[in-house]
């Protein structure tokens, strides 16, 4: 079994990528394999457009079908150019490019130019037909403009300076580009949802619902040739079964539980990658509703779990215990974040002292074994401070819309887990005053961390931006609304002549460099 | 009763079913208090453990008792069956005799909504109200009792029809016999067998549906027992232990085998055209 830990993983991270990319050149005609069943973790939903999609399923299938100026290696957060043949940092403010001549979107929308860029960058500042900001609009919020100076070179133009634009924007899902004329004519909709017209290495052939998303090859694609003719993707929401899947070969590579990773290493054919993850898991809790929007209560309940206790118990003691958002290893984590310890004895004091010695919550989670198991941890660890937790167990659909809107304003408590990426302001831009009614479903408002927020990101120099994210994240501990739980760990099940694309916060996934090996 | 259920013993496949039901019911009913440990109490250090003095049937994923668990979840089937079959026995019964009486309309509007009630399938049923309403044992009983109602309800209409125009019905109406009590003490205690042998076959029925609905996470809530969540549990934990699942799928299958063959020997037992004399 191949182990890699955070550091070792970030560290490594050129010499994977570099790997991942001479496994992914045309190795198809030697080992006659076609075709590839890829499991997801859920059905895809529309809209499939870049800004505006629901999260990293339907992130990845943009990927592929789309390109970036540039994209992610495999296997770490560096970059390479894709669309473009050229991009230089100017100035603090200015971004040249220049994209390869003859890269044109299939189904007959012509060749990818740079007014194309500028449309679908653009359009993440200005409100789109219902008035609104697109989702995604804050991977961008430094933009100012894009500047056409040729019909295949322009300049992106910054408000401030946005470091972060390299990791959050350009090589990932917000910065990929779309085709002007083919969103004029309806693609990319939700109600044409495998309309979807790229310059990438696949093409969108099938979507059926709850059943699988059939990538084909583009024939047209000007880059390196993929390492399949198709792959398949099929939704399988039960870990267990994408197990069994697995094993009878009906999947070729998937996620699993990481108890089980011995065990499905043993099938002959099989091979486990585990790698430390950056994504975020923790509960969170709605400082508008009362009783909880008194930090006394806040603080009472996370003084009465016992974090540790709920990793042993969820997930077997095969992760590590997180202390804020921002994992270890990346730019902006807080090394010397606190750590609360468990105290029944204050809690229920701290409950008197704000009236509601016998508490009742409930705790809204995603049906997923590991969160389940620690719903009820964490409901026996409340019961001992006198604190009656009732658990509302949702299924995906359900669950990642629990916090939207005016449904949210009635949680009350939420396991949730996002995913990492390098650059922190990715994880800290959820909890933003923007984000409530959307993502920051403890509605926690702070005037003083949006500032933060917003200055970091315009900071050039590493260190200081680290520090500005490092007071931000103090102030998030000092509001209770959240209980860090752990970073988790990324265990995969793959087929031992499967070379897998892989960024390092594992959601991240490039279906193109996915190859036999 | 006593000769009906010495016809049962009589019967090997019915002693066996009888002493099944008697061990169901008593897991069920003193397996709780007489439980070592508090089902839901977590000891996360002695999980995955096998059966040993200390725990009889071993520990699940989070260390819980599973003898405990499973006289519990026990307690959690029997309550959901015979809850289930009392409330569909009942409402049935009324719905299938005021059929029988009803007028054409009146009758044909009642066998719709049976129609309508028993083509809609369970599992998406559960879905719905356990969607609007959340999850619950309450909601599994109310999802299974409507779901079997029609069952009890169409024979209380078959059976009724039979006996509307006996002479002993029609000499309780020439002696003046207002209608509730000739429903109530002539016509229901006639009804009543095949009613009663119904719901001893349809109890592993509901005991599977508990189950299926717990396990498929919408039937009994976290961190109450049911052999299904135990089952889902053990499922998911598989290649930790495989004690979780053999217990809950083991009481799973004597209960519905006990039940099952009990129901047929008091179906034989009951129906003289089916009696099996010695």
């Amino acid at each position: 079994m191949a182990t890699l830990n955070r550091r070792q993983l970030l560290a490594a991270g050129a010499a994977l990528g570099v790997a991942g990319t001479s496994f992914s050149l045309p190795v198809l005609a030697q080992s006659g394999r076609k075709s590839v069943t890829l499991a997801l973790p859920r059905d895809v939903q529309p809209p499939f457009d870049p800004l505006n999609r629901l999260s990293f399923p339907e992130g990845n299938l943009l990927r592929v079908v789309l390109q970036g100026l540039i994209a992610f290696k495999p296997g770490s957060f560096e970059w390479e150019l894709s669309a473009a043949k050229r991009i230089e940092q100017v100035s603090d403010t200015v971004i040249e490019f220049e994209l390869k001549p003859g890269l044109r979107f299939h189904g007959g929308f012509g060749e990818l130019t740079a007014d194309d860029v500028k449309f679908s960058f653009e359009r993440a500042i200005k409100p789109g037909a219902d008035g609104k900001p697109v989702l995604y609009s804050t991977d961008f919020a430094a933009l100012e403009e894009v500047e056409v100076t040729g019909t295949h070179s322009g300049r992106i133009r910054l408000k401030t300076p946005a470091p972060a634009l390299w990791q959050v924007a350009l090589p990932d899902i917000s910065g990929l580009i779309i085709s002007r004329k083919a969103y004029e004519a309806g693609a990319y909709r939700a109600d044409q949802p495998t309309k979807v017209i790229g310059t990438g290495p696949y093409l969108l052939k099938e979507w059926r619902p709850n059943e699988r998303v059939v990538l084909q090859a583009n024939p047209e694609f000007q880059g390196p040739k993929p390492g399949f003719e198709e792959i398949i993707l099929r939704p399988v929401r039960d870990s267990k079964t994408a197990e069994l899947a697995f094993r009878a070969d009906e999947l070729q590579f998937t996620a699993i539980e990481p108890a089980n990773a011995a065990d499905i290493a043993k099938i002959p054919g099989a091979k486990i990658l585990k790698q430390d993850s950056i994504n975020f898991v923790w509960i969170g809790v709605n400082v508008e509703k009362p009783p909880f929007n008194d930090p006394r209560v806040r603080r009472a309940i996370r003084l009465a779990i016992d974090v540790d206790q709920v990793i042993e118990g969820a997930y077997n003691g095969a992760v590590g215990r997180a202390y804020g958002p921002v994992a270890p290893g990346l730019l902006g984590n807080w090394k010397d974040a606190p750590r609360h310890a468990r105290d029944v004895a204050a809690a229920k004091k701290l409950l008197a002292e704000a009236g509601v010695p016998a508490l009742r919550a409930k705790l809204t989670l995603l049906n997923k074994p590991a969160y389940q198991n620690a719903g009820i941890i964490v409901q026996a660890q409340l019961a001992e401070a006198g604190i009656t937790l009732d658990l509302d167990v949702q299924e995906g659909g359900s669950f990642w819309s629990a916090g939207n809107g005016e449904a949210g304003k009635n949680l009350e408590l939420s396991l949730q887990r996002f995913g990492g990426k390098a650059d922190p302001s990715f994880q800290l831009q959820w909890f933003t005053a923007s984000q409530i009614g959307s993502w920051n479903w403890q509605r926690w408002n702070s005037p003083e961390y949006d500032a933060l927020f917003a200055k970091a990101g315009g900071v050039t120099d590493p260190a200081e931006r680290a520090r500005l994210y490092i007071e931000a994240q103090k102030l998030i501990d000092e509001s209770a609304a959240f209980i860090w739980l752990t970073h988790e760990v990324n265990v995969y099940a793959l087929k031992d002549w499967l070379t897998p694309g892989i960024l390092p916060n594992g959601d991240d996934q490039l279906y193109n460099r996915f190859s036999p090996a | 009763m006593r000769a009906v259920f010495g016809r049962v013993w009589r019967q090997p496949v019915g002693r066996l079913g009888l002493l099944l039901v008697v061990a169901v019911l008593l897991l069920g009913v003193i397996g709780p208090p007489l439980a070592p440990y508090d089902p839901n109490k977590l000891n996360i250090l002695a999980r995955f453990g096998a059966p040993s003095t200390a725990h009889w049937l071993g520990t699940d994923h989070l260390g819980r008792d599973l003898f405990s668990r499973t006289a519990d979840g026990g307690r959690v089937a029997l309550l959901v069956a015979l809850s289930t079959i009392a409330i569909a026995l009942a409402v049935g019964t009324l719905l299938g005799i005021a059929a029988a009486y009803a007028s054409p309309w009146g009758e044909r509007a009642i066998l719709v909504v049976f129609d309508i009630v028993s083509a809609f399938p369970t599992l998406v049923f559960a879905l719905a109200v356990v969607a609007l309403l959340g999850p619950g044992l309450d909601k599994v009983i109310l999802i299974v009792a409507i779901t079997l109602i029609p069952h009890f309800g169409r024979v209380a209409r078959a059976q009724t029809l039979s006996l509307r125009n006996s002479p002993f019905l029609e000499a309780e109406r020439v002696l003046g016999a207002q209608p509730w009590r000739i429903t109530a003490h002539h016509l229901v205690p006639n009804i009543l067998g095949p009613l009663v042998v119904l719901a001893s076959m349809d109890i592993p029925v509901v005991i599977t549906i508990e189950a299926g609905l717990s396990f498929l996470g919408v039937g009994v809530p976290p961190p109450r027992a049911s052999w299904g969540t135990l089952l889902h549990d053990g499922y998911t934990t598989l290649s930790q232990s495989p004690w979780p699942v053999i217990v809950a799928a083991g009481m799973l299958t004597l209960a519905t085998l006990g039940f099952t063959l009990f129901g047929e020997a008091l179906r034989d037992a009951i129906d003289p055209k089916l009696r099996v004399e010695p």
